[in-house]
């Protein structure tokens, strides 16, 4: 079992409702998965039972090839996590968390608080109480709880809600350089799906409690759908001839153009002009646009009645 | 450091850097005062009859001398600690629902056994100052009232009374802290807290306050000299203690904080 995350069948069950259902998960060392989900889909069910806060109603989880049960305490010397948003004592201020996180991660060196208020920029708030800190602040700190102690493995839970665009950046380098530098396993939820492309190596889609998607990048990529968008002067005019063509052409609401999904049309645009061009309606508009996270996402979503696959 | 003495530092901090400590410090700081203002007004009956209410109800509490004050001051931790001292143990365990802080204690190397232990330490720590405090204050309100009535006998007995009192309230306010993980914050315990209080007058009245734990100390400080209290309430005492404390740390470690 060389995986650093690891979960067999784990399934937790709330009375009848099925929460999260037979999901198996395999991260290996320096990996980043990105766990997408809607909301209600299972995912912070899933982070809880990992971190050992729900149990399971069957299944295991393993980290660092440690079964995870409460009278196993040491695998949380090498986990980092944020659960949901992160909150703090609101009377203490960002020091006295840091030093109360310090001190129950059994962590002799005093630097570390520093070093961590230095690594999320939080130099400035240092002796503010909690409660006076911004929702982006109250993040960072959290962010900081999860990471003081330099973990192996880190469980996030939406860790760039209420971050401004500085900010996102900022721990996306981190995140990233955690990874690749110095093997950090990290499975991060997030609903900001432009964010989890730009910062996961794998992505998991779990839909209604069932995994129904694991993909590597390499994968993802050449699964992303290219359309080619058409617009033109008489819209109604132009879907008319493609569509005489033998062209399925869609109407793309947002923003208002025709859309092409078939692959003779993405890979040979030219075609698509010249026709419009001797029908005297030329183009506006011809871009071939690939599929975003997000849009796969939900594509994969509606297209699976919940079945898991690989 | 080891890990309880850690867990326990950081609990102390975390309570002694709230205004709890000092809101329920400042409550217990007036019963000392409200008790030698009732003396004052037993030992000035002329002054008394311009007070009307204040007079009758100093007229409850018996004579002006020592054993009625202390035996008064009792009754007050009997009473009025079920409440704060509740209040204290339901700030403790419910304020890490309530601030939703709780996810940070979950996922440590510091078993959560520790972590409740070490919460009740720090509450009951705190609750025996609090009483420390309110008769170490009483002491010198009596002194300055200058009641009279003064043996040592009976002081040494009064104090021991105060001090058996002060215990059992104490060890009775453990299922609170159950209630407040149970009930995920302060209002649940604060609502057992009025009801064990409400019941235990009524089961007082009606003969069996040596059964019910919350009635205990109540009557062992209006009782009769000395250390009076039956072996049975003792034991339902410390059962329901026991009961408590154990409840609390299961209910940490199995219970799914969540839902």
């Amino acid at each position: 079992m060389s995986d650093v995350i690891y979960t067999t069948n784990l399934t937790k069950a709330y009375g009848k409702t099925l929460v999260v259902n037979n999901i198996n998960l395999s991260i290996a060392k320096g990996e980043i998965y990105g766990f997408l989900g809607l909301n209600g889909a299972g995912k912070t069910t899933t982070i809880r039972m990992l971190l050992g806060m729900t149990t399971p109603t069957s299944g295991e989880c393993y980290l660092n090839g440690k079964r995870v049960n409460p009278n196993n305490l040491d695998i949380w010397c090498d986990v980092g996590y944020i659960v949901e948003t992160p909150y703090s004592y609101p009377e203490l201020t960002v020091k006295e968390n840091l030093e109360i996180v310090r001190k129950l991660r059994g962590i002799a060196d005093r630097n570390c608080v520093s070093w961590i208020i230095k690594k999320l920029n939080l130099e400035a708030y240092t002796t503010k109480k909690t409660k006076h800190l911004s929702m982006g602040n109250i993040q960072r700190l959290g962010i900081a709880k999860a990471m003081i102690h330099k973990p192996k493995i880190l469980i996030l839970d939406e860790p760039t809600n209420g971050l401004d665009p500085a900010g996102i950046v900022e721990v996306r380098d981190l995140l990233t350089h955690l990874a690749k530098n110095e093997g950090v396993t990290i499975l991060v939820s997030s609903h900001k799906l432009d964010e989890i492309s730009k910062l996961a190596t794998n992505i998991v889609i779990i839909h209604k409690g069932n995994l129904i998607k694991k993909i590597n990048g390499e994968q993802l990529e050449s699964q992303l759908q290219k359309s080619l968008l058409v617009d033109g002067k008489d819209r109604a005019a132009i879907q008319e001839i493609l569509s005489q063509a033998g062209y399925k052409v869609m109407n793309q609401k947002t923003p208002a153009v025709l859309q092409i999904n078939q692959k003779n049309a993405v890979q040979n645009p030219g075609k698509i002009a010249t026709l419009l061009v001797q029908a005297n309606h030329p183009p506006t508009l011809l871009k071939v646009e690939k599929e975003d996270l997000e849009m796969y996402f939900l594509r994969t979503i509606q297209g699976t009645g919940g079945d898991q696959s690989e | 450091m080891n890990k309880f003495a850690t867990s326990a530092s950081v609990e102390y901090k975390k309570f002694f850097h709230s205004k709890i400590p000092l809101i329920t410090l400042i409550v217990c700081m007036l019963v000392p005062f409200i008790g030698g203002f009732f003396m004052f007004v037993l030992k000035n009956p002329d002054f008394a009859e311009h007070l009307g209410l204040i007079s009758n109800k100093a007229q409850l509490i018996g004579t002006a001398d020592w054993p009625s004050y202390l035996s008064l001051l009792a009754q007050a931790i009997s009473i009025g600690g079920l409440i704060v001292f509740g209040f204290i143990m339901s700030w403790i365990f419910g304020r890490e629902y309530s601030d939703r802080t709780i996810k940070d204690l979950l996922a440590l190397p510091i078993s959560r056994h520790m972590v409740v232990l070490s919460k009740f330490v720090v509450a009951v720590c705190w609750c025996f100052i609090l009483s420390i405090v309110v008769l170490a204050l009483g002491l010198l309100v009596g002194i300055m009232v200058n009641i009279p009535g003064w043996s040592q006998d009976t002081f040494v007995q009064d104090i021991t009374i105060y001090g058996a009192c002060s215990t059992l309230t104490i060890l009775v306010s453990t299922p609170v802290a159950l209630i407040a993980s149970i009930g995920r914050g302060y209002l649940p315990p604060l609502g057992f807290m009025i009801f064990t209080l409400v019941l235990a007058q009524i089961v007082a009245v009606s003969g069996y306050g040596q059964f019910f734990p919350w009635a205990i100390p109540a009557l062992l400080s209006g009782g009769e000299k000395g250390l009076n209290i039956e072996e049975i309430s003792l034991v339902i005492l410390l059962l329901t203690s026991s009961i408590g404390l154990i409840s609390t740390m299961l209910w940490w470690k199995i219970a799914d904080p969540f839902h």
